[in-house]
């Protein structure tokens, strides 16, 4: 490989990186969010992502509604799916005494009814594709290639975390969930609803990742198994630092970027086991992530 | 009374085993020989996860190592089975021990991703370590062999399945009753009071480990004994999940809870495989039911000694007041 | 003091620090067996800090310990129990999912001894036994099957202490274990531990805040503020000393 062929390489796969790495970067936040105000880590986030593609597909494709309807109502019917969910199931299982291990597992058996449902409408038969939202003129940065609709993708990402900084540092409704992510119980003491917040921190992941969906799914086809993704949102967000939702963006890019960088330097195989790996070395040289803060030490 | 349930319900087992072979086709003896395995694969999480409270969700991939070290030992020597079950369950420990030295550092939710992480790099390496495991293809493995004896069916191999489990059974309840086990238990609640009363909690830890491993590795082995062929794709994490599920179900900690669960799951997973359509919906309903309704699984996992609520009325599960 | 017995546990210029804080600065100081000696001082001062050090859950930054003659500054903290040194916590570290009788049984293994096989071993008549003796001497003995988690405070702290007992220390570490205690059970810890030091030569380290117990028990004080030794001597001493009544309050004293 000549130096001129290196180069090359990096230029696109940073940039393609970057792009990927958006989504990734929300799919991360998603699980970040909920994380950090349940304790749990949503192993459905995947299949949430999943379902949004679909829902939206479902639209486009059915019943023939133009995107300026189709994204909106997505977005509304994934975050009432993931409330309706975490008040109904995860708060009885939290009711009943649950902990950790089983909101866990109830988290599995959403992402198992999810796929279920989704196979069962028929439509993941065949891998498919939204329509692009835009004419997929490409755009040449350096030596690499781009097409307009990364671009979208990248610059929608970036909106949607500019929405998600102003939500957390500056609405009441953003910094209650920061402050049951910090201490549920004086959260409470204050009169923030435990319940009503949880149910909102799961709506807003929801439409996070439906948007994520909404924004690759033009650009990949989409299969019912797809949500396996959730593990390179959950690889971004250990890099990251599991407990910072800019340690997932950060996450996010990394990961896209690391992707295409095996994919075009290693084998497209490698590509699989390379989140796994990240985890691994993350956890073991620096568990808490890059923006993770310092590592806990129990307190004795 | 709690003893008396058991003794009466494994007798009720063994009479049901020892019948089976004589009554049912060869269909049923195999779920039953595919249930040993199940419950020695959830005994092996149950030491790690219920007894020692580490979330190592690494359990397929040793699992996957016992069958693929077994399988290669039987193609090549046809030794005993003994022996490649217990080869299976040394080199799956070995590395389980491993594995446990790198994880222990680590709390909680890491634990859990990066044991993940490792189960999901070895089915990876299943996957493409073509020269060893042949990949995607599958591997095809030959009958295991008992002193002469050839096992080339189910029925052939069910005494060895049966009696497995039951003696990784006897193994657990009796690694409970020790020292060592109420030094998992200890690492389990407080790491931090168990040093203080001399029990060294990595090494325990790795210990735990070690044994997990060692029995996921020898349920490979016991499953080469009637299965002739193994693909990676059932060696990853949704298997892991669903021995985690079993011992969740029958209740984290308990060892009767780990049994029952693996039975429970081990037919439900087999089941809904007959179903072709519906059986994802309806997996996730079930464990979303369970998971609502009887989180903490069917058996408690604290032992209740023998004495009956007895000296003052004070005392019972759930303690206090004078 | 008689200047010639050997101490059992040796502070000698023990320094803590964690980042840019000194916890605890160039501390020095001496038990002699079968004393009971207190560590006292406002919050802040450090005296956790010093338990996890000689405890070994900590590292301190520079000086050493030493316990029986012997330097255990590096040891491991699963070390000391072999050693003889047991430890209660401030927050309390009960198995709390094993029941009472389980709690203390943990204590009489013997785990500091080497070799797999004796682990594999089950417990004995005579360890349950023992368990029991020492649930009876801090009245838990009606509470065996009760869940450690599920017992109140007062009765949680006690099973700490029998479960650090269990061990048979030489040394037996006690952090602030009158807080939160009603004062009958505070008698009867004065009781107990009186017992221990003079009938059993156990010698006994406790942090406290609770001066009553301090001043009924304690055969020597040593006062901490800010991580420095301001102040050590016996309790009638110390309860006079200027220094020591203007760290904790300013101006007033200490009688209660």
């Amino acid at each position: 490989m000549s130096v001129a062929d290196i180069w090359l390489f990096l230029q696109q796969g940073v940039l393609s990186g970057l792009v990927t790495g958006s989504v990734y970067a929300l799919l991360a936040v998603a699980v970040v969010i909920v994380f950090k105000t349940t304790d749990v880590p949503n192993f459905a986030q995947g299949e949430i992502f999943m379902v949004g593609g679909y829902v939206a597909l479902f639209m486009i494709l059915v019943l023939d509604w133009h995107y300026a309807l189709v994204i909106p109502v997505t977005l509304i019917a994934v975050a009432a799916i993931c409330a309706l969910f975490q008040r109904v199931v995860m708060e009885r299982v939290i009711a009943s005494k649950g902990v950790g291990v089983q909101l866990v597992i109830a988290t599995l058996g959403l992402a198992y009814v999810l796929k279920g449902a989704v196979r069962q409408t028929g439509l993941g038969d065949a891998p498919r594709s939204l329509p692009a939202l835009i004419a997929p003129d490409t755009v040449i940065i350096g030596d690499a290639v781009l097409t307009r609709l990364d671009l979208m993708i990248l610059s929608t990402a970036l909106v949607v975390m500019l929405g998600l900084y102003v939500l957390f540092n500056h609405t009441r409704t953003g910094k209650a969930m920061r402050a049951v992510g910090m201490n549920p119980k004086a959260s409470q003491i204050v009169g923030v609803s435990l319940v009503r917040i949880r149910m909102l921190v799961w709506a807003l992941a929801g439409l996070i990742s439906a948007v994520s969906a909404i924004l690759i799914t033009p650009k990949i086809l989409i299969t019912p198994d797809i949500g396996h993704i959730a593990i390179l949102a959950f690889a971004a967000a250990i890099v990251g630092g599991i407990t910072s939702i800019p340690g997932a963006i950060v996450g996010g890019f990394i990961i896209g970027v690391a992707e295409n960088l095996v994919g075009l330097f290693v084998s497209t195989n490698a590509i699989v086991v390379a989140p796994f790996l990240a985890i691994l070395i993350v956890l073991v040289v620096r568990p808490q992530g890059i923006l993770g803060g310092k590592a806990q030490v129990k307190k004795v | 009374m709690k003893m008396d349930f058991d003794k009466w319900a494994l007798a009720a087992a063994a009479v049901v085993l020892a019948v089976l072979p004589f009554i049912a086709s060869g269909y049923i003896l195999y779920i039953v020989n595919l249930l040993m395995i199940y419950i020695v694969l959830a005994l092996g999480l149950h030491i790690v996860i219920g007894e020692t409270g580490q979330f190592a969700l690494s359990h397929a991939a040793f699992y996957g190592i016992g069958i693929y070290v077994a399988g290669i030992i039987n193609n090549a020597w046809h030794p005993n089975l003994v022996i490649s079950v217990l080869v299976a369950g040394v080199v799956a420990a070995g590395l389980g021990y491993l594995l446990g030295a790198l994880a222990i550092r680590m709390r909680d939710i890491y634990l859990a991703l990066s044991t993940f992480a490792f189960g999901e790099a070895m089915q990876w390496v299943f996957l493409n370590w073509n020269e060893v495991t042949n990949g995607s293809n599958g591997y095809q493995m030959s009958p295991a062999w008992f002193f002469g004896f050839e096992l080339t069916s189910d029925l052939r191999a069910y005494p060895f399945t049966v009696l497995g489990a039951a003696l990784m059974l006897w193994v657990t309840v009796w690694l409970s009753r020790s020292q060592l086990g109420a030094a998992f238990r200890a690492v389990r609640e407080s790491d931090v009071a168990a040093q203080a009363m001399g029990v060294n909690a990595n090494v325990i830890k790795r210990v735990a480990f070690m044994c997990s491993a060692a029995y996921a590795g020898m349920a490979g082995g016991l499953y080469t004994t009637f299965a002739s062929f193994i693909h990676p794709e059932s060696l990853g994490f949704w298997t892991t999940i669903l021995i985690l599920i079993m011992i969740v179900v029958g209740g984290i900690g308990s060892v009767r809870g780990a049994v029952i669960g693996a039975v429970i799951f081990g037919l439900i997973s087999e089941l809904l495989r007959q179903m072709l359509s519906f059986q994802e919906i309806i997996y996730g309903l079930i464990l979303i039911g369970f998971m609502m309704f009887a989180p903490r699984g069917l058996f408690s996992g604290r032992r209740r000694t023998r004495k009956a609520a007895a000296a003052t009325g004070a005392g019972s599960s759930g303690g206090t007041q004078a | 003091m008689n200047d010639q017995t050997q101490a059992l546990l040796s502070i000698d210029g023990l320094t803590v620090r964690f980042g840019g804080l000194t916890a605890v600065d160039d501390l020095s100081f001496q038990v002699l067996p079968g004393r009971i000696h207190a560590l006292i001082g406002p919050n802040g001062a450090g005296k956790s800090t010093i338990f996890n050090c000689i405890s070994r859950y900590y590292d301190p930054t520079g000086g050493a310990i030493s316990f029986a003659g012997a330097d255990v500054t590096r040891h491991r903290a699963a070390d000391m129990a072999a050693l003889g040194v047991a430890r209660t916590f401030q927050n309390l570290e009960l198995f709390n999912d094993l029941t009472v009788e389980e709690n203390v049984l943990l204590g009489t293994y013997s785990y500091g001894a080497r070799g797999l096989a004796r682990l594999l071993r089950r417990p004995v008549a005579a360890n349950r036994e023992f368990a029991h003796h020492l649930l009876e001497r801090v009245g838990l003995i009606d509470f065996l099957d009760a869940r450690a988690g599920g017992l109140d405070f007062g009765r949680q702290k006690m099973l700490e202490l029998a479960r650090a007992l269990a061990i048979k220390p030489r040394l037996l570490l006690l952090d602030e274990p009158a807080a939160g205690l009603r004062n009958r059970e505070i008698d009867k810890l004065d009781g107990i531990l009186t017992d221990l030091a003079s009938r059993e030569g156990v010698t006994v380290l406790l942090v406290e805040h609770v001066m009553q117990l301090v001043m009924s028990i304690s055969d020597r004080i040593t006062v901490m503020s800010f991580g420095h030794k301001i102040a050590e001597g016996p309790p009638a001493e110390i309860r006079s000393d200027a220094r020591v009544i203007e760290a904790y309050l300013g101006k007033g004293n200490l009688d209660e």
